[in-house]
């Protein structure tokens, strides 16, 4: 006895809601069907303009037209709207799929309970049982559709940008048209000379950056905290209220007042090394100079974040561990090395992997203390302590290049994606909930 | 209870949030609907009706808004009080810096979020004009084009259509403290004398700067001595002339004032920088533009602008600019801007802006008022404009800067060979533009 079961999916793939309504589950049914209608007579006049739209990026483009003294403007198919038009409606129709399956599985469901003799349920009871079992998925159910309208299709159009050749002068809607030009952006930026060699310049300062930055900060901060937290140091609030300035300062401000401490001739730094006899250095000019100055910047803003981090931490560690140790003779070191490292690493992996993904990406520093300059005469609008993601700035926001961009974009996404998942996987603090203790 | 009336409501949220994608979908429709897009923009009717009347009339409920940077504030303010009592239109001043305008018009005008007027510098006119995003200025066309400098006029015109409506005419020029200059010099030979007596590093004293970072004021090192960014006129993409035998030789006469007269790195001047050497005394000329005149004029220099000093006994050519109202091609009011924009820039609102602002006025009459012809400083402005050469115009103009600011920097900090960091900038600029 299938009977129920079948006729109930049937008539469900027929028309959303009539399978409910065979199972005598009314307002169910009537709900899915004007969901069904409503999606149909919204979407049914776009999906051919909307795949027009998409497949060509538009064909008519904008122009003036005199009308007497007057020049009128007369519309032409902006390219960028078309592709977000298509991905609205694509998405909304990917929507209506899930509906329109979750119906099917519910016709089938209620058609197999009425083919076991039993009851279905009533709307009352199916809010009853919905709002009782499945209450979670209701409320994850708005945000769900916001992610996917305000998180998922903002980067998939990101992405489809970087196969177009939307880029300042010649592709720049509305009077001119994009086209898809499929992989030409990502085999130029290796092939092209000018492009490839920027961006292999960049991407391996990027990763010398990100290594350093991170690097610096971490063991700046412990050191800082194990000499805060030495015993007979005295004033540790006010050492500890000393470090942390420099973190609770907003970095806009206090790296444009770097940018000026360390200019070359006027900046203090310099005026300073001067009364001591010393000639000063080129700290922002100089390719090389302009790439420790980002670092050494960069440690006095970071190693505050990780001494508060790693004060916390030391804290935690059981005194015992530290007195058997004396018991056993262990020297300092051996301590340092065998029971604190080890907490500290535990403890801050997770935060450690986030901070060099975030420094691929640390745009602040860069861009506001050197703007990426010095210079480089040999990059394509880039300058020596440019990262990708300040490179990408520059492309997009000074020079129209929102193709080159979004495939730099795509690359920076896949490093820092890979390099987190890998490190996750690698770290223990993932796998051992219960390593220490 | 509670659980199933918040279960009923869910699922009014949901529907109604399906509801709302729908609408906003539905808003955007208008533009890629193809059908929808051949049909001429609405306000085309009440355009007919004025025409006959001969007179531009503002559309009914409008409200204007302008991008304008920080230093036209006052300026715009005033006129946009005495705009709104006479066409009963408000408008209101966003800060946006002018070279920064049209790369936000390039995303906000087409979306709709960009201001009805922008103003922005003549060179910017090619990258606009070629994406659709300024209206012709066709209503007041004529009398523009008759009442402003002819230089100014083509300035603001691409590809034989005039869109602008000039605000004022720049170029950068030697502005000088009488202080310590008490005649500016002639020459750059005359420049290099004085500074063998003023120069001193060490206690930051400087005879001249410019802001080297900037190419804007490099060109002219290159110009004078033969240099040039296009050929024919600025306008022929192919023919680059930033590293023939005259840029060379300018920019071999540019690397030798290092040594001389600024032995400093270009990163290290900035304009703040400068302005504050200059208004302290420490540095004795300055190659600026008419927007310093307001802050030193306020700090009380006894300032003198002179024309650029010579080199080799050629007049430097600087680069100049028209600074110029535009109308977005997507206002939703189209006449009140374009009424605005002419009442920004006739003869009497140039003048007020020279008084207000020192701006130097495009407008032919204005130019002959007398508080201009007996102002020393406008005088000395015009004498350098006239020997100037507008800044291109052409859309590739985008991909010369950065690489031929890379080319000075690698002459002037790194002391490479002058003529293959020149002829590197000219590869990257070709490459660039090849590869748009």
């Amino acid at each position: 006895m299938k009977q129920h079961r079948t006729i109930a999916v049937l008539l469900s793939i027929v028309l959303q809601g009539l399978g409910q309504i065979y199972n005598r589950q009314w307002l169910k049914g009537i709900l899915f069907m004007l969901l069904e209608v409503a999606g149909f007579i919204y979407i049914a006049p776009r999906l051919g303009g909307a795949i027009w739209g998409l497949v060509t990026l538009g064909e008519k483009t904008q122009k003036f037209v005199k009308v007497g003294k007057m020049a009128q403007m007369v519309k032409g198919d902006h390219s960028i709207f078309l592709i977000l038009d298509g991905l609205i409606l694509l998405f909304l129709v990917f929507v209506l799929l899930g509906v329109y399956a979750w119906n099917i599985t519910d016709a089938y469901r209620s058609g197999k309970l009425r083919d076991e003799l039993k009851p279905v349920r009533t709307f009352r009871h199916s809010y009853e049982h919905a709002t009782t079992f499945y209450f979670p998925y209701f409320m994850l159910a708005l945000p769900a559709l916001g992610v996917l309208f305000f998180t998922i299709m903002p980067i998939v159009f990101t992405v489809m940008l970087a196969f177009t050749n939307y880029s300042a002068p010649d592709h720049i809607p509305p009077a001119k048209l994009v086209d898809w030009v499929g992989f030409k952006t990502f085999t130029d930026l290796v092939k092209m000379k000018s492009w490839s060699h920027t961006f292999v310049g960049v991407l391996i300062w990027t990763i010398i950056w990100a290594v350093l930055a991170t690097v610096t900060t971490y063991f700046g901060g412990i050191l800082v905290a194990l000499l805060i937290e030495q015993k007979g140091i005295r004033f540790k609030k006010l050492w500890r209220t000393i470090f942390i300035i420099p973190y609770a300062i907003p970095q806009l401000i206090s790296l444009l007042v770097m940018k000026n401490l360390f200019n070359g001739q006027f900046g203090p730094i310099n005026q300073y090394l001067g009364y001591f006899g010393l000639g000063g250095l080129p700290w922002l000019t100089d390719p090389f100079w302009a790439k420790v100055t980002v670092i050494t910047v960069n440690m006095w803003i970071g190693i505050p974040v990780s001494m508060v981090l790693i004060l916390g931490i030391l804290t935690s560690i059981p005194r015992d561990l530290y007195e058997a140790a004396d018991v056993d003779g262990a020297s300092t070191l051996q301590k340092f090395r065998i029971i604190t490292m080890p907490f500290i690493l535990f403890s801050t992996m997770p935060i450690l992997i986030m901070q060099f993904a975030g420094n691929i990406n640390n745009f602040n520093v860069i861009f506001l203390l050197t703007g990426g300059n010095p210079a480089k005469g040999d990059y394509q609008f880039a300058g020596a302590t440019d990262l990708l993601i300040t490179w990408l700035y520059k492309l997009t926001l000074d020079n129209n290049k929102y193709n080159v961009a979004s495939a730099v974009g795509i690359i920076i996404f896949l490093i820092v994606a890979i390099f987190s998942i890998w490190n996750f996987r690698r770290s223990k603090s993932f796998k051992e909930e219960d390593m220490i203790q | 209870m509670m659980k199933k009336w918040l279960g009923v409501f869910i699922v009014c949220v949901l529907v109604f949030a399906l509801a709302a994608c729908g609408n906003t979908g539905n808003g955007s429709n208008n533009v890629s609907a193809p059908e929808a897009s051949s049909t001429p923009a609405e306000p085309g009717g009440s355009n007919a009706v004025n025409e006959e009347e001969g007179e531009l009339l503002p559309e009914d409920g409008a409200s204007l808004v302008i991008w304008e940077g920080k230093s036209q504030r006052a300026f715009v303010e005033a006129l946009a009080q005495e705009f709104t009592e006479q066409y009963g239109v408000p408008v209101k001043l966003e800060e946006v810096e002018n070279p920064d305008q049209v790369t936000k018009l390039t995303t906000d005008g087409p979306a709709g979020l960009g201001a009805d007027i922008v103003v922005f510098p003549h060179d910017q006119i090619g990258r606009a004009a070629s994406a659709g995003l300024v209206l012709p200025n066709d209503w007041f066309g004529e009398e523009t084009a008759g009442e402003n400098d002819p230089n100014a006029v083509s300035a603001v015109t691409f590809e034989e259509i005039l869109y602008g409506y000039p605000r004022s005419v720049e170029t950068y020029a030697l502005l000088y403290n009488k202080k310590l200059v008490p005649t500016a010099p002639k020459t750059f030979d005359e420049v290099i004398t004085f500074s063998k007596t003023f120069n001193d590093p060490k206690k930051n004293k400087y005879t001249i700067m410019w802001e080297l970072q900037q190419f804007y004021y490099d060109y002219a090192f290159l110009a004078t001595t033969g240099g040039y960014m296009f050929g024919s006129n600025n306008t022929d993409k192919e023919d680059i002339g930033l590293n023939n035998e005259g840029a060379v030789e300018g920019a071999k006469f540019l690397a030798s004032l290092k040594e001389s007269l600024l032995p400093l790195n270009t990163g290290d001047i900035t304009f703040d920088i400068k302005k504050g050497l200059f208004i302290e005394g420490s540095l004795a000329m300055d190659i600026n533009g008419p927007w310093a005149l307001a802050d030193y004029k306020a700090a009380g220099i006894e300032l003198g602008v002179a024309p650029l000093p010579s080199i080799n006994g050629n007049p430097t050519t600087s680069f100049s600019g028209v600074q110029g109202y535009y109308v977005n091609a997507f206002t939703k009011y189209p006449n009140a801007s374009k009424l605005f924009a002419r009442f920004l820039s006739t003869k009497e609102s140039q003048l007020r802006n020279f008084e207000m602002n020192g701006t130097i006025p495009a407008n032919l009459e204005a130019v002959q008022d007398p508080k201009i012809q007996n102002d020393e400083i406008t005088k000395a402005f015009y004498e350098q404009f006239s020997h100037s050469t507008p800044m291109p115009a052409i859309p590739q103009m985008a991909s010369v800067w950065g690489p031929i600011t890379a080319g000075i920097a690698d002459i002037w900090d790194g002391g490479k060979d002058v003529k293959a960091s020149l002829d590197n900038s000219v590869a990257q600029i070709k490459d660039a533009i090849a590869s748009q």
